[in-house]
């Protein structure tokens, strides 16, 4: 009885909350739109404009090399689906001067119009042991995997509030939702795109604009394979885990979120899982989202502790493997 | 019957996560323990300092004020409980140069031994609305918070590695946890620190050192007075909803967990705290909205 009337009293409140005055926000249309993606010549970043490219939208590429660039461009408009669209290349760095960017974004709204969309793509990941790794890489990550995404956001708020409308989408990673050995230097980086995204999103949701964090798990990319050449064993092993994704989808998946003003993108049932464990106080934009948070928290984190259990133990056997193999060597 | 499966299901697995290999971590003995307190001149730092060194520990600060260094040195100095204590106090800033902190470090380990627990606590706040925020704010407070945390921690991990003991403590905030409006740069910065505080205890926890992240609320420093300077009407309002603490009693409760299937009912109110910061923040949308067509017409 008792149980009855609590299971009633959550579902009052949790309808109060979604109803009013939370009422999903409405699409944004693709067709037309003007959609910003940095590091959109190569990886995730260049999927995503491929996605939106797909669905109408006119995209403006934003990255360093200006040839990456060109090639990416030809490769979107291939998918072009009628003949007004346009594909916008400019080459900066998106994390070395606020002004550089503002610019940037001036020439991009004055060629195509208002940013509808911003898509912070351009990141690096790094990985090694904390007193392994350069200091310069904790700055260098930093510098490019989160001012590098305040930078462009910055530069397109004002008018999105003013226009009342707009999406902005970070792209943190599931790195950026847990911690693991080798990452002290990306989760890091992942970790301030969630704060900045959370803080953000509480200031700009009375002006229609809705904030996106992606956090997509291990991904087939260029990037992926940089950050394959310095990865210690134990972060390998503990990877394994999850199954490692094509760009393709993981932009599918972004871009359908962003659209729907999603705050958490997730992709396959692993990232289900970890998003709604660590949702945390994200804000939701459905009522199922934020029941199902309820309803799975208990069960997600009893699985999530067997599952740093083992990553402990990974971590522990290849200690001793060193060791082993140390004192081989010393009596050789 | 299903449901008592599943509670017996549970305890079952928390058991044997608990048990195996982890069993509790040995509490650190602060006596005659090095610890070093960066920002540990004012605020939740000196706090800190204060508790440790009651407890009998060595104490190294580090902060770049030597005036505010050498008061806080007599402050603590006053709660002595043995002839042998020392205040060791180094002027630096710790997020300008890594090879500068890990300077000051051998220093502090030349004269009082190797580090045993290291307080990363030197840090700032800035509130304001994203827009109106100075783009080098973002860089500061990044760099302070973060860098200025990452740079003691790299000069003291390899020690306590070796050593196979140590502490390590980020004071990160409730801004750490969530995202608050006005917090943009702020947020970001503390979560980067449990980023980092995630992946480095998942990499030294063999080697018997811990991790632990302190989330302090609103606390009666001077940092917090200079947040409220700029600080947002909205972040303002919203902060009402916890209480401002004291620093001592911040202090003890971080030395105290650095020397240990209600999930989804918080999740519930948490929606709730969410849905009437959004009111909050919508209501002062609207008067700001209503004060300006005022002054239009009038």
């Amino acid at each position: 009885m008792l149980l009855l009337a609590a299971a009633f009293l959550v579902a009052f409140e949790l309808l109060l909350y979604m109803v009013s005055p939370l009422i999903s926000p409405k699409p944004l249309a693709l067709p037309g739109a003007h959609v910003v993606v940095t590091g959109g010549s190569s990886g995730i970043g260049k999927c995503i404009a491929i996605e939106c490219y797909k669905q109408g939208a006119f995209i403006t590429l934003v990255a360093r090399n200006e040839d990456k660039l060109l090639q990416a461009k030809k490769e979107i408009e291939k998918h072009s689906i009628n003949d007004k669209q346009v594909v916008l290349c400019i080459s900066v760095d998106v994390s070395q001067d606020y002004n550089q960017v503002e610019n940037v974004i001036k020439q991009a709204q004055e060629k195509l119009g208002p940013v509808d969309m911003l898509v912070n793509c351009a990141g690096m990941s790094v990985a090694g042991k904390f007193e392994d790794l350069e200091v310069s890489t904790f700055e260098r990550l930093m510098n490019l995997n989160y001012l590098g995404s305040v930078y462009p956001s910055r530069a397109v708020i004002t008018t999105m509030k003013e226009r009342r409308v707009g999406r902005i989408v970070f792209v943190s990673s599931q790195a950026g939702q847990l911690g693991l050995f080798g990452f002290t230097a990306y989760s890091s980086s992942k970790f301030a795109l969630r704060g900045l995204a959370e803080a953000l999103q509480m200031e700009v949701k009375p002006y229609n604009v809705y904030v996106t964090v992606a956090y997509p798990p291990d991904t087939d990319t260029p990037g992926f394979a940089e950050e394959n050449k310095t990865k210690p064993l134990e972060t390998r092993l503990i990877s394994e885990t999850t199954s490692i994704c094509k760009p393709e989808q993981v932009a599918k998946q972004i871009v359908k979120d962003a659209i729907q003003g999603n705050f958490n993108s997730s992709v396959g049932s692993d990232g289900y899982m970890l998003s709604s464990l660590t949702c945390g106080m994200a804000p939701v934009t459905s009522i199922t989202e934020g029941l199902q948070q309820v309803v799975t928290m208990g069960l997600f984190r009893t699985i999530a502790l067997f599952y740093l259990g083992s990553f402990d133990s990974i971590i522990r056997r290849c200690m001793m493997q060193k060791a082993r193999s140390e004192t081989a060597d010393k009596t050789a």
